[in-house]
């Protein structure tokens, strides 16, 4: 046992640039692969948090249904382990006519701080907090070069308010929101005379204590108190958080999959080598008497060490790397949400585990079979390769490549995710196999043009790229990284759209939220500059089908527009013409599908719609899906007025030759009206500085897969000079120069890099095909692919190859050939 | 009238080699000297270890002595720079190693011409020259094959073939049947014999085997470092 420790030491030691490059490709890819799993939850847990926002610690909420409710009101039950009061109420912050809500929330500050305590940017604690003060958050003061000591106005309930800003805070705790506006703290003194609620809350905040279950503290609450006058709910959907969650994260899990991808490549291809190089040194160990279970437990041995000291070496790298990039975003979140550092203990071991049997597994297989070589054959070195027939190996490849392409288009539910995996890795797999026939072809083409532009030089550098295993090995993992790196950035630049551009394929430009009359509307039609204006009446808990309510119903007189305008995309396309032609003709109606998946309502169904006094039938003629409105149901305007008494409009959105313009006068156009206007672009720039700490990791972790993937085009290089030496010296002995050396050194680079870059474009291609087709059911949104992506990445392929054949240009220059060549 | 001087094909003047293991320095050659003549076939023998094969190295170009000097045709190129040595390699060496050295993904033809393809030259234009070669080394039917579907001896048969397409000065053989059984040896042995009989080509052979020493028309003992 004590000699074979010393023999795996000692090759470690021996062979150290090999030991480092196999090293730092364990430690890099268990470094990425533990970051990416950690960052996901650091995610994962910020987004509960964003989603909790005010309640903090809180699970559940309880309010009365008619009046105002108190502390007193709730039970004294052991499952509760704290409560708050909160009295809410809502304000208008005015900037040269830019209106911004502004919520208030007040409360009893010392229950406050059991539940959530506000976190003051100078660090203290909030005291003699009484009169017209109030604490504002710091995305909100330095949006508007507010600071601490200023006065600000708001306006509550049509009057305008004066508030000396007696603190700033950090956006979070209390002030956190995962919708748009402000949250402003008052005093609860303060709030309550301005709302003219001396006595209660608008609700009150409980926490459970740690062994009790959210539903439970739910039952034991409702059963205390009476139904009919308070409403017991459960803060946030645990359930709709990790599934929010999940979606964000999906690049750090694409990232998982391909640094494990490549960490598997690059430790196999490693291995490789190590067990050719040293056959002979297996073919003593066997000679003296060792058995195959003997040459296979040394070389795991070895590899299980590179495993361990990755893992152990590779994890605290990665808290580190997690470390800086969640503190570098803190460092530009000031105006953001602080992304916690989360390590769990599932992903430490995970990433160890992983470091581990990955290494392990991928060196277990080139082990194998050089521990079961013939004695003889190891000895005398006349070890041959087995020879596979290339036709079964191409013709299986391309049948799992056109089943990989087609399976995810076939099936359905829950199916779709178990055919994505399958089509991802199938896709890859299937490349793997074709590749050296795609690489032969090339070559034989290339043959003929390089003999003409490079010379003989060129000729020989594309006759040596047929037949070439290290080159189609070289070729494989140039494929897999760049085509890691392009699914990457798709992926993360679409999540990036997905969160930041709600409107994103959404015609408007700009729109009005607020009261406006016919003739206001019939105003900004007659703008300047005004293209296409559409007024749509808004009914927010007012209208019920069949009993039920819908959250928002949306009347509008031009349903094409209100396509287009709000980008609604039609769960089936003949929906769209059926109907815009049925509002012109009778009461109809579209559902969004989260609508009909909510009320059970179907397309041909008849439901009564009512505001209470009137009911009238309505048809379902259609179902949509969209990211810019969050609208239930939609009819025609003309029996929106006819049957529900539609007059004043709450909504238009507009398209212009110059929104910004139209914007200015439509606010000029509201005065002092309350009202919330935007541009487009402005809305997407509020939208980004609360997602922007969401999105920076994904470009950080994109580097770090570039370097993943560097570090293995590196390796295979060095592996392939390592192969190639002999070959090197072999062209030396008979007049090759160093120069000669060089060109084609470069050349077989250069094609190389092309031909991976190529074939990644294309893999890579239909491999965000199949994520989006996996993701799609869930996203109301088709990914723009930008050819600058593919392009940019396919060039730094070729780029990072090229840098990579320095190494065999640098060492062949410095070979002893008879050494090379001798035996 | 041609003197001495002009029929020498090579000149080793002290030649002297060290090999640095550790800390210790071992000298293999000791200021050896030899001239071989134009058209000889000279044979080196000696011991595992006596400097024989170091001393081909160094007469062909692919080592470098630690000091003397070896002239081709008046050159020393112990002093040349890389561009100039390849050429050298290229146009007035042809070597013969024991185990080949063929470039496996490149059939017969290829292996052959990349001296010339090296050079420059046009496959197309040295077609001829191809086919005698093939010719004198029996090959014409295999030159579209690939070394690994070729047996010992015609591997060795396309290195010599190899060695000789750009009909260089001297042909250097690092021992070339020792990776042969008798039989393949002493044909191989047999056409360099006729290589050096009918074009006159010099060679400079290492072997172990006396009787391969027997085709040449001098044999050169080393011993320690030192031609006997």
């Amino acid at each position: 046992m004590k000699i074979i420790l010393k023999y795996i030491l000692t090759n470690v030691k021996e062979r150290k640039v090999r030991t480092a490059v196999m090293l730092l490709s364990i430690l890099l890819s268990t470094m990425l692969l533990f970051v990416s799993f950690s960052i996901g939850v650091s995610y994962e847990s910020a987004q509960r948090k964003m989603a909790k926002g005010m309640a903090g610690s809180a699970t559940v909420s309880v309010c009365a249904i008619d009046s105002s409710i108190d502390t007193n009101d709730i039970p004294d039950l052991s499952s509760i382990r704290a409560k708050v009061g909160m009295l809410e109420g809502t304000s208008l912050y005015a900037e040269s006519g830019y209106y911004e809500t502004v919520d208030l929330i007040a409360a009893n500050l010392s229950e406050l701080n059991q539940i959530n305590k506000p976190r003051l940017l100078n660090g203290g604690d909030i005291s003699d907090f009484s009169g017209n003060q109030v604490i504002l958050p710091e995305r909100f003061t330095s949006k508007y070069g507010i600071e601490k000591g200023d006065t600000i106005t708001l306006q509550i309930s049509g009057t305008l308010i004066r508030f000396e800003v007696v603190e700033i805070a950090a956006y979070d705790t209390v002030f956190l929101r995962h919708t748009r506006g402000a949250t402003a703290l008052l005093p609860l003194t303060t709030l309550a005379g301005l709302l003219g609620q001396t006595n209660g809350y608008s609700e009150i905040l409980l926490e459970s204590t740690e062994d009790t279950q959210t539903y439970e503290l739910i039952n034991q609450l409702e059963d205390a108190l009476s139904y009919d006058e308070y409403r017991v709910s459960e803060i946030v959907n645990e359930a709709g958080i990790t599934a929010d969650a999940r979606q964000k994260s999906m690049p750090f899990f694409l990232i998982s999959f391909f640094s494990l991808t490549m960490s598997i490549f690059i430790i196999y291809s490693s291995y490789k080598v190590i067990t050719l190089d040293r056959l002979p040194i297996i073919g003593t160990f066997r000679s003296i008497g060792a058995t195959e279970k003997n040459v296979t437990h040394i070389f795991l041995s070895e590899s299980m060490l590179y495993g361990c000291l990755g893992g152990l070496i590779g994890i605290p790298i990665g808290m580190l790397v997690l470390k800086m990039i969640l503190h570098g975003m803190g460092q530009s979140l000031t105006q953001g949400i602080e992304i916690p550092v989360v390590i769990s203990l599932p992903a430490v071991l995970l990433s160890f585990c992983v470091a581990v049997v990955v290494s392990l597994l991928s060196a277990w297989l080139p082990i194998r079979r050089a521990s079961r070589l013939p004695i003889k054959a190891v000895v005398l070195g006349i070890v041959e390769e087995k020879h596979i027939p290339r036709r079964f190996i191409i013709g299986v490849g391309v049948v799992l490549f056109v089943v990989s392409a087609f399976l995810p288009k076939m099936a359905s539910g829950n199916m779709l995710y178990l055919a994505g995996g399958f089509s991802l890795l199938g896709l890859i797999s299937a490349t793997i196999l074709i590749i050296p026939l795609v690489t032969n072809l090339i070559a034989m083409g290339l043959e003929r043009l390089y003999g003409l532009i490079f010379k003989n030089e060129g000729r020989l550098a594309a006759r040596n790229m047929r037949d070439n295993k290290n080159i189609a090995q070289n070729i494989t993992l140039l494929f897999i990284s760049i085509s890691a790196v392009i699914a990457i950035s798709v992926v993360g630049n679409f999540v990036t759209t997905y969160i930041s551009d709600v409107f994103h394929g959404a015609e408007l430009q700009g729109f009005a939220d607020g009261h406006m009359e016919p003739g206001f509307v019939a105003q900004v039609e007659n703008l300047d500059g005004i293209e296409k204006v559409l007024p749509v009446h808004v009914f927010e808990n007012k209208i019920q089908g069949n009993d039920i309510t819908f959250s928002r119903l949306e009347a509008t007189y031009n349903l094409e527009w209100h396509s287009s305008m709000f980008a609604l995309h039609y769960t089936e396309n003949a929906m769209q013409g059926y109907s815009i032609s049925s509002f012109a003709r009778e009461r109809s109606l579209i559902l969004s599908e989260n609508c009909m998946e909510r009320t059970g309502f179907f397309i041909g169904d008849t439901i009564i719609l009512s505001n209470g006094d009137i009911e009238k039938p309505y048809l379902v003629t259609g179902s949509f899906k969209s990211r810019a409105t969050d609208v239930e149901a939609v009819i025609s305007s003309t029996y929106a007025i006819s049957d529900f008494g539609a007059t004043a409009y709450d909504f238009l959105a507009y398209t212009a030759a110059d929104p910004d313009a139209i914007i200015v006068q439509i606010r000029d156009l509201f005065g002092d009206t309350s009202n919330w206007s935007r541009t487009v672009e402005e809305f997407n720039t509020d939208a980004l500085s609360t997602v922007e700490a969401f999105l920076e990791p994904m470009h950080s972790m994109t580097y770090f897969i570039l370097l993943l993937a560097t570090m293995g085009v590196i390796n295979n290089l060095l592996i392939n000079y390592i192969q190639k030496r002999r070959t090197i010296a072999m062209y030396k002995s008979i007049g090759l120069s160093n120069k000669q050396n060089m060109k084609m050194i470069l050349i077989e680079g250069f094609t190389s890099g092309l031909i991976g870059s190529i074939i990644a474009i294309f893999v890579s291609y239909m491999e965000i095909q199949t994520i989006f087709i996996v993701a799609g059911p869930k996203i109301s949104m088709v990914p723009e692919l930008d050819a600058w992506t593919f392009l940019t990445a396919g060039a730094l392929g070729i780029i990072v190859t090229l840098l990579g054949s320095v190494v065999p240009i640098f060492k062949s220059r410095k070979m002893k050939l008879v050494e090379e060549i001798k035996f | 009238m041609k003197t001495l001087i002009d029929n020498i094909a090579i000149e080793g003047k002290n030649i002297v080699k060290d090999f640095g293991l550790g800390d210790t320095t071992t000298r293999v050659l000791k200021d050896v000297s030899l001239k071989v003549i134009q058209g000889d076939f000279v044979s080196v023998m000696g011991q595992s270890g006596s400097g024989k094969s170091t001393l081909l190295y160094i007469l062909g170009g692919l080592d470098a002595p630690t000091s003397g000097s070896v002239f081709i045709n008046g050159t020393d190129i112990s002093q040349l720079g890389d561009e100039k040595m390849s050429k050298i390699r290229r146009q007035k060496i042809g070597f013969v190693f024991q185990f080949y050295n063929l470039i496996p993904n490149l059939n017969l033809e290829e292996n052959i011409m990349l001296p010339l393809l090296l050079d420059g030259k046009k496959m197309r234009a040295y077609k001829k020259q191809l086919n005698y070669i093939l010719e004198v080394v029996g090959l014409s039917d295999r030159r579209k094959h690939t070394p690994r579907e070729l047996s010992g001896g015609q591997q060795q048969r396309v290195a010599i073939a190899r060695a000789l397409i750009g009909n260089p000065e001297i042909l250097f053989a690092d021992e070339p049947t020792g990776n042969l059984d008798s039989k393949t040896g002493a044909e191989i042995m047999s056409l360099l014999r006729d290589i050096n009989k009918e074009r006159g080509q010099t060679i400079i052979m290492v072997t172990h085997s006396l009787e391969a020493a027997k085709s040449s028309s001098r044999v050169i003992t080393v011993r320690d470092g030192v031609i006997q």
